[in-house]
């Protein structure tokens, strides 16, 4: 049995909106997330799917401990992230590190990239300072950039350079859990290749647990075990990589996956319109106005996510059968 | 390994040059108030082996004569030497300017980082307090402040800094709060940096240059205050060298001696024309919102 890296219980993240009207002071709430549950054990690989607005980044947010939870709790291992002391705080940045979206904006533009991917090792005196740039150098070298970029400072890097830069200070601290948004959107596909292959041979290599978000199915099977897909901060569907994209049982993931351009079959726009707002959620499922197979109990129940198998589960009152 | 040592050394001194030198050199205009200021500078650190007299040695014999051998510049009512004078008069300017502006700078910094940096409640107190400074203009809360603490040069230079406090404090708060709101600061909090930390290697680096751009500006600010303070009878005290104290000497002679506030007024001129240079130089050159493709 492996070890229980993370475990969300019933997370919700509420936003309060502001107020309107002159004399009632009515406040408008925002479900950004509603009653996630997830388990991520250690060695685990992980991808978070979904549209844009479905709760990815406030998900790991939260699993960062940036930002509270409304209900429910987020555990590492056995503590509360709500409520960690100062000792166990510490250790927490050290055992995960997150690669943030915009790379290049996650470094300060002052600092050499030395100094950047040194300072996590000197903060958590993780060797010698003697042996500090020879401890950054191999770690350069591991993300395969030649050393001469040491001396250079953040602006002065390409998009491919910089994330790499990005991966080599999460690996700075030789953390357990590695948590990456977007690492790869927007790249060249060579570029992207490369990033993806690196992030790849360091989860197989080292053993670390890896929490991915992107919209991209393509590249969560490419570098996921486990995928979960999101809908307005509620997970729809999860599961092993295969079996999801084999035989999708959820109409938002079936959708997705025709989406998804291929060489041999005309594109169909599967979904139509946008992910509704999260601020006035309809009764009943809310993935019912863009469903294909909407039936006239799915207006009425809020399907929750049931176990359809021991490793797979999924939030619909009629999964798909046939797959697409 | 001093080899790679001596490598990476070489490296940063180019890079310092390519990042500040460079730049800077690039404006020509800089490069002459550079000289000019660098000029008055030599002149002040080298004034007692440069003057010709004591400073304050009256010759009532002597008084008002036009520049001459003795006296190159004349004397003024007193007897005493312009030359001289003039010499020790920029030790003092540039001291009064340059110590005004550093202290109005710490003081002007800390409470803008404390505001920018803790905000809520403490942050409003700040800048209302901040903003009771700037409801001001410079000369008048100089002026106000000279007429509470007395004269002299100590108390001048105080007079000076409390005036640029408001300035400096407003702008490092403007700036920390939009670096404050950079990814890259929640990182570093991510990572476990300690606070202190992050003010200090990754919020103040990147709010520094704007303002050493804006300290050099105020240099001249103070050094125009403190001479017009003097003439108007309220900066340091006479007989001390100063510039605005001689040229409101000078101005009961000035139809038979001229020399008198003329060879002060034209000094004053040349070195605030010169800081204004250097000023507008340094803003062009590291200002990111002026700074042109080249």
């Amino acid at each position: 049995m492996q070890e229980t890296i993370f475990s969300l219980l019933d997370v919700e993240r509420v936003y309060t909106l502001g107020t309107t009207g002159w004399f009632r002071r009515k406040t408008r709430q925002l479900k950004a997330l509603d009653g996630i549950r997830l388990e991520l054990k250690h060695g685990d690989t992980l991808a978070l799917v979904g549209e844009s607005g479905s709760g990815k980044s406030t998900l790991i947010r939260l699993m960062l401990g940036l930002e509270p939870a409304s209900d429910g709790r987020v555990l590492y291992g056995q503590h509360d992230l709500a409520h960690l002391d100062a000792e166990a705080r510490k250790r927490f940045a050290r055992e995960v590190a997150f690669i943030y979206q915009n790379a290049r904006g996650s470094m300060n533009p002052r600092m050499r990239i030395a100094d950047i991917l040194a300072e996590p090792v000197r903060l958590h005196r993780l060797c010698e300072e003697q042996a500090i740039p020879a401890r950054v150098e191999a770690l350069i070298a591991r993300v395969g950039l030649p050393a001469g970029l040491l001396q250079r400072f953040p602006g002065e890097l390409s998009g491919g350079q910089v994330r790499r830069i990005a991966i080599a200070r999460a690996l700075a601290a030789e953390p357990n859990v590695i948590m990456a948004d977007e690492s790869v959107a927007g790249l060249d596909v060579s570029v992207q290749a490369q990033v993806l292959n690196l992030l790849r041979d360091l989860c197989r290599e080292s053993g670390i647990t890896l929490v991915f978000i992107t919209h991209d199915l393509g590249v969560a099977s490419y570098l996921c075990e486990k995928i979960a897909v999101l809908y307005l901060g509620r997970i729809v569907e999860q599961g092993p990589t295969h079996d999801i994209l084999s035989t999708p049982r959820h109409p938002y993931t079936k959708a997705l996956l025709q989406a998804f351009p291929r060489f041999d079959a005309p594109l169909c726009a599967s979904l139509k319109g946008e992910i509704p707002s999260p601020v006035n959620l309809p009764k009943g499922c809310r993935f019912a106005g863009r469903c294909a197979q909407v039936q006239s109990a799915c207006l009425e129940v809020d399907p929750p996510l049931t176990l359809l198998t021991p490793e797979r589960q999924v939030a619909c009152l009629f999964p798909v059968v046939n797959p697409c | 390994m001093s080899h790679a040592l001596d490598l990476s050394a070489s490296f940063q001194a180019s890079s310092w040059r390519r990042r500040f030198l460079q730049p800077l050199m690039r404006q020509r205009s800089a490069v002459v108030g550079l000289v000019i200021i660098l000029a008055y500078v030599l002149a002040a650190v080298f004034a007692p082996w440069l003057a010709t007299h004591n400073p304050t040695a009256q010759d009532l014999g002597a008084a008002l004569q036009g520049p001459s051998a003795a006296h190159w510049l004349g004397t003024d009512s007193f007897g005493q030497d312009l030359y001289s004078r003039l010499l020790y008069g920029a030790q003092l300017a540039l001291i009064i300017g340059f110590a005004s502006v550093a202290l109005g700078l710490v003081a002007g910094v800390a409470i803008g980082l404390a505001a920018g940096l803790i905000g809520g409640r403490t942050e409003w107190v700040l800048m209302r307090i901040v903003d009771g400074l700037l409801a001001f203009p410079e000369l008048i809360l100089a002026m106000a402040f000279m007429a509470v603490l007395g004269l002299g040069t100590e108390n001048l230079v105080y007079a000076l800094a409390l005036s640029f406090v408001g300035p400096f404090a407003r702008m490092t708060r403007g700036d920390v709060l939009q670096v404050k709101s950079q990814p890259f600061i929640e990182a570093a909090r991510l990572m476990g940096v300690p606070t202190l930390a992050i003010i200090w290697r990754h919020v103040l680096p990147n709010v520094v240059s704007p303002i050493l751009v804006q300290a050099g500006m105020r240099v001249s600010i103070a050094i125009l205050l403190e001479s017009g303070l003097s003439f108007l009878g309220i900066g340091v005290v006479p007989p001390t060298p100063d510039w605005g104290l001689m040229i409101a000497e000078g101005r009961g002679f000035i139809t038979i001696a001229p020399w008198i506030s003329g060879v002060p007024g034209v000094a004053l001129a040349i070195l605030l024309v010169a800081l204004n240079l250097l000023g507008d130089g340094l803003r062009d050159a590291f200002d990111p919102n002026t700074q042109k493709d080249a």
